[in-house]
């Protein structure tokens, strides 16, 4: 709609040149303004957010047998609207963890597995993991194409009964050789972040 | 030279026009001179403007011939001894603006001369139109001069040494004008009288405008600019091509400059010739920089590339009838700091400690990668103007503008190709003014604007759109009475605006469904404005004005992550108009030509201002937590001063000094509204040569000048350690010096100049600029150029 508007002004416009009587003119250009009025937006297209990260899964694999344990943080419309769903998790003490990250896009049907884009380009992307609870830590069990660490697949490992957080980021464009960035130290890492979602840990 | 200026005449000859007759006549002429009996006398006075004083030391010369001389102490001078012919003559003096006329000479012939000081200093200068229109708004103004001399700077970067006038950044590339604290939707830009249309609400938005396709840029730093629509609250900035000069020769000027910091070239060029069929003036500049530097570090993924062309065509049907045509083009591309673009609030942090930004490198690169903005803006502009009789003029204009504006982000899987914002904006402008002088200098104005807006998010982003699509469709009328009687002059002047908005937005809930919103606005403005000629060389104006302004779309329905500021940015859809009460007080006191003063005391009081104001939630999102920022509505005011004076010691130095002090308060809660410009003292000496140095019978050097500069921008302090994310950085101390000259031969003109900026290498960061928490500021820059002119 709006585009047959703009093209009679264009008309008015081209029409003005051509004849210099003002009371014409003046009358051309008030016509094509009352044009204007009548204009409507079209409905806008909206957006493939294929890009978009709604979920992280972390799942926990005790290597000495037990359940699995899942962390995950899911916001499925974005950054605003709805608050994101997080899902904390216990631990066993003095446990050893296999643990694997997988990202998802779920507001595409299928969903779509961002993981695979993040492996895709090892070199420009690395996982840090930071807790605060004691004897908690986490080393990484996967490299890049140049050796270096990515973190898609990690190794937990708990110590004592204990509680805090544990939070995972996902540097873009890391700068990997850094001092202590490649033994999972997030300060000098650079980058900017992808992902950054905290959760409560509890060790029993 | 001569015969390569014929020939490079008979080829732009050739090319723009097919009177290859004409052309070899004019090859022909120049040489018919030689010969002529040469013993015609021409004698003349040289007076000030403003003031009528005689001014001496003004050089005089003739360019086709290099006769020259200087006016004596009453302003007169003579040059004898000239062969009959066609001449162009020009005159400058220190401090004035350099004027050049045509004259042909056939007999003894006596010229009167006024000149007028270079209204930057002066801050006096006549708006669209000629001496006497009534108007008495403060204002300001740049020159071509100083717009040729600085061929690396930006619109926006041409103004920043005025008074009242600041610069909002993001790094070198990006900046946009403030005026009296006032930027975005709130600060009309008129390109050649069309109100530039664009995304102007963004704040790393510059305004797509190249500076040296006008002649001069214009500040209304008024009350209330009734006259001009788009929604501006007192101030506006015009930028203008002067009219082609009357004059059958074709003339044209190339500028080539250089700058070390960021090793950038400039180029421009400009043609134009007079004809009564038609008269014609092209406008051409391209501009390429790279990785600009701060003292000690690069500044990597800064570097800028425009291309930028601009036609002007006039034509008079007959006395009564006069249509111009402007038509420009402006293509940018525009590095943004690689280390600016970051994360979430933790990485902002991080930033904010780190001495260099992250992904500094040691080498100097010409490459725009990820972030950067494309952006293009065309206008096409057809006005007519009808004088019904002496004093009736009927004023016609119809305009469209394009502008495209992409931004492209550092992505994941090759997705930094694809812009995360891509806006099409198109504008539709036509106006209708209608001015009638009658009496004695009284003048009535009546007219209408009518804007039609149509923006388009380009869903190839994949990312949902930060501004929703929308149509909006202005219309304003307004109408002014001027009149003047003995000392005493007065503005009267009303406006109403109609503001139609039909908004589409995207919901932020899944699934995603479209919104839509209608609304309608009615905007009122008045304007009384008195002034009063105390003494003949004295005067004082008192500008009152009330203006609403609704809020703008991005206001009400900006959502989402504002990439440049981690911070998500939320519109609220109930904003309710704002109001704005400006009162100006002016006092001008210009006692001779070598000294004037001028103070500006100005107050504006809001209700509903409309600002970003940082919540206290903080958003958590996948990505970590996001401050959040929400337009929200206060009570506010701005209140400043503006101050500057130029004084000329004896004939060859002249001294200015200007200052500018601002404050900005949130009356309604009691403290400083944030981002409001920080007060500066500027202070310059010129230095310059009142006799030309001769270097041959045809050649000289003249109107040498040194120019030393000083710049101290105070530091920030009206502002609560809570309000931002670092406290503002210290004041700071620039100094500028530059030398230039022209080098006249054979009729030719060679303008060389040489500037350094930010001499002594001062690290510094400004509070205006947003790169300022990631960054220290430019250091040392040489800039050189050469302009040539025939």
């Amino acid at each position: 709609m709006q585009h047959c508007c703009i093209k009679n002004l264009y008309l008015h416009c081209t029409k003005k040149i051509v004849m210099f009587r003002s009371s014409y003119i003046i009358t051309a250009v008030l016509l094509s303004m009352t044009l204007f009025y009548a204009c409507d937006k079209d409905e806008p297209e909206i957006p493939n957010e294929e890009e978009l990260i709604t979920t992280l899964n972390y799942t926990l694999s005790p290597m000495n047998g037990g359940a699995d344990v899942e962390l995950s943080f899911v916001d499925l419309d974005g950054d605003g609207g709805a608050n994101p769903l997080v899902t904390n998790g216990t631990l066993q003490a003095n446990q050893t963890y296999e643990g694997t990250l997988e990202l998802l896009n779920e507001s595409e049907s299928p969903a779509e597995n961002i993981t695979d884009e993040v492996a895709a380009e090892d070199l420009e992307h690395q996982f840090f993991f930071q807790s605060n609870a004691s004897g908690v830590s986490v080393s990484y069990n996967d490299q890049d194409s140049e050796g270096n660490p990515l973190g898609v697949s990690s190794i937990l490992t708990t110590g004592d009964a204990t509680s805090g957080s544990l939070t995972i980021t996902l540097r873009h464009e890391p700068n990997k050789s850094a001092s202590g960035v490649s033994q999972g130290n997030i300060s000098n890492a650079g980058g900017e972040t992808d992902i950054e979602v905290t959760f409560t840990i509890d060790v029993q | 030279m001569q015969v390569v200026k014929q020939i490079l005449r008979l080829l732009l000859q050739l090319m723009f026009s097919r009177r290859i007759l004409t052309a070899t006549f004019y090859f022909l002429f120049t040489f018919n001179c030689i010969g002529q009996d040469c013993t015609l006398l021409i004698q003349g006075t040289v007076s000030d403007d403003a003031s009528d004083l005689p001014l001496s030391y003004v050089n005089v010369y003739i360019q086709e011939t290099s006769q020259g001389t200087t006016s004596d102490d009453k302003g007169n001078f003579v040059i004898d001894n000239v062969c009959p012919g066609e001449y162009h003559f020009i005159f400058s003096h220190i401090g004035c603006e350099p004027k050049k006329i045509h004259l042909d000479i056939y007999r003894d012939t006596t010229i009167a001369i006024g000149l007028s000081h270079t209204p930057t200093s002066l801050g006096d200068v006549v708006i669209v139109g000629n001496k006497g229109t009534l108007n008495n708004q403060p204002s300001l103004s740049v020159s071509r001069q100083i717009i040729e001399d600085n061929p690396n700077q930006t619109l926006s970067s041409l103004l920043e040494n005025e008074t009242g006038v600041h610069l909002i950044k993001n790094g070198n590339g990006i900046s946009k004008p403030v005026v009296h604290g006032l930027y975005g939707n709130r600060l009309t830009i008129l390109n050649n009288g069309i109100a530039q249309s664009g995304q102007q609400w963004g704040n790393d938005h510059s305004p797509e405008i190249d500076p040296f396709a006008s002649d001069k840029i214009i500040v209304l730093k008024g009350a209330s600019a009734i006259e001009f629509g788009g929604g501006n609250l007192g101030s506006v900035i015009l930028t203008e091509a002067k009219r082609i000069e009357q004059e059958p020769h074709l003339h044209g000027q190339v500028n080539y400059s250089y700058e070390s910091n960021g090793r950038g070239h400039s180029f421009n060029t400009r043609f134009e010739k007079f004809a009564p069929s038609l008269s014609w003036r092209i406008n051409g500049t391209l501009k390429k920089y790279g990785d600009r530097k701060t003292t000690s570090y690069f500044l990597n993924n800064t570097g800028t590339k425009e291309a930028n062309i601009a036609l002007q065509l006039e034509k008079s049907i007959n006395d009564k009838i006069f249509i111009d045509f402007y038509a420009s083009t402006f293509n940018s591309e525009l590095g943004i700091l690689r280390g600016s673009h970051i994360g979430n609030l933790t990485d902002l942090n991080q930033a904010l400690i780190s001495e260099t930004p992250f992904f500094t490198e040691e080498h100097f690169s010409y490459d725009i990668d990820a972030p950067k903005q494309n952006v293009s803006h065309h206008l096409a502009k057809a006005k007519l103007k009808y004088f019904i009789t002496d004093s009736q003029l009927l004023d016609v204009t119809a305009a469209g503008q394009l502008n495209r504006r992409k931004e492209f982000d550092v992505r994941r899987s090759g997705r930094s190709d694809i812009p995360s914002l891509f806006l099409d904006q198109t504008t539709l402008n036509a106006e209708v003014k209608y001015s009638n002088e009658f009496g004695e200098n009284s003048k009535f104005k009546i007219g209408t604007q009518n804007i039609l807006t149509d923006n388009t998010n380009n869903a190839e982003t994949g990312i949902l759109p930060l501004i929703p699509d929308y149509i909006s469709w202005k219309s304003g009328f307004f109408s002014t009475l001027s009149k003047k009687k003995n000392k005493t002059q007065f503005n009267l002047g009303l406006r109403y605006d109609f503001e139609h908005q039909n908004v589409l937005t995207i919901s932020n809930t899944t699934p995603r469904e479209i919104i839509k919103y209608e609304n309608n606005f009615h905007n009122l403005s008045g304007l009384l404005s008195l002034k009063y000629d105390i003494t003949n060389t004295q005067s004082i104006s008192l500008n009152t004005g009330y203006t609403t302004r609704n809020p703008g779309i991005n206001e009400l329905y900006s959502s989402g992550l504002h990439q440049g500021v981690s911070g998500i940015e939320e519109g609220q859809i109930n904003l309710k108009a704002e109001k704005a009460l400006k009162i100006t007080l002016e006092y001008k006191w210009l006692p001779s030509a070598d000294f004037s003063f001028n103070a500006l005391v100005y107050n504006q009081s809001f209700n509903d201002y409309i600002f970003l104001n940082p919540q206290d939630e903080v958003r958590l999102t996948i990505r970590g937590a996001f401050p959040v920022f929400k337009y929200e509505q206060t009570d506010a005011n701005i209140f400043g001063i503006d101050v500057s004076t130029q004084f000329t010691i004896a004939h060859s130095i002249i001294g200015t000094l200007k200052y500018s002090y601002l404050k900005g308060q949130d009356t309604e809660n009691n403290q400083p509204l944030i981002f409001m410009p920080p007060n500066s003292l500027s202070t310059s000496f010129v230095y310059r040569t009142n006799t030309p140095l001769s270097l041959s019978e045809s050649a000289k050097i003249d109107n040498i000048e040194i120019e030393l500069t000083n710049r101290y921008v105070f530091e920030q302090k009206n502002i609560l350690a809570e309000q931002d994310f670092v406290s503002p950085p210290p004041s700071y101390n620039l100094i500028a010096l530059k030398v230039s000259a022209d080098m006249i031969f054979s009729g030719n003109k060679l303008r060389f100049f040489c500037k350094v900026d930010n001499l002594l290498n001062t690290e510094y960061r400004d509070y205006l600029n947003r790169q300022r928490y990631f960054a220290d500021d430019l250091g040392i820059s040489i800039v050189s150029g050469v302009n040539y002119k025939f």
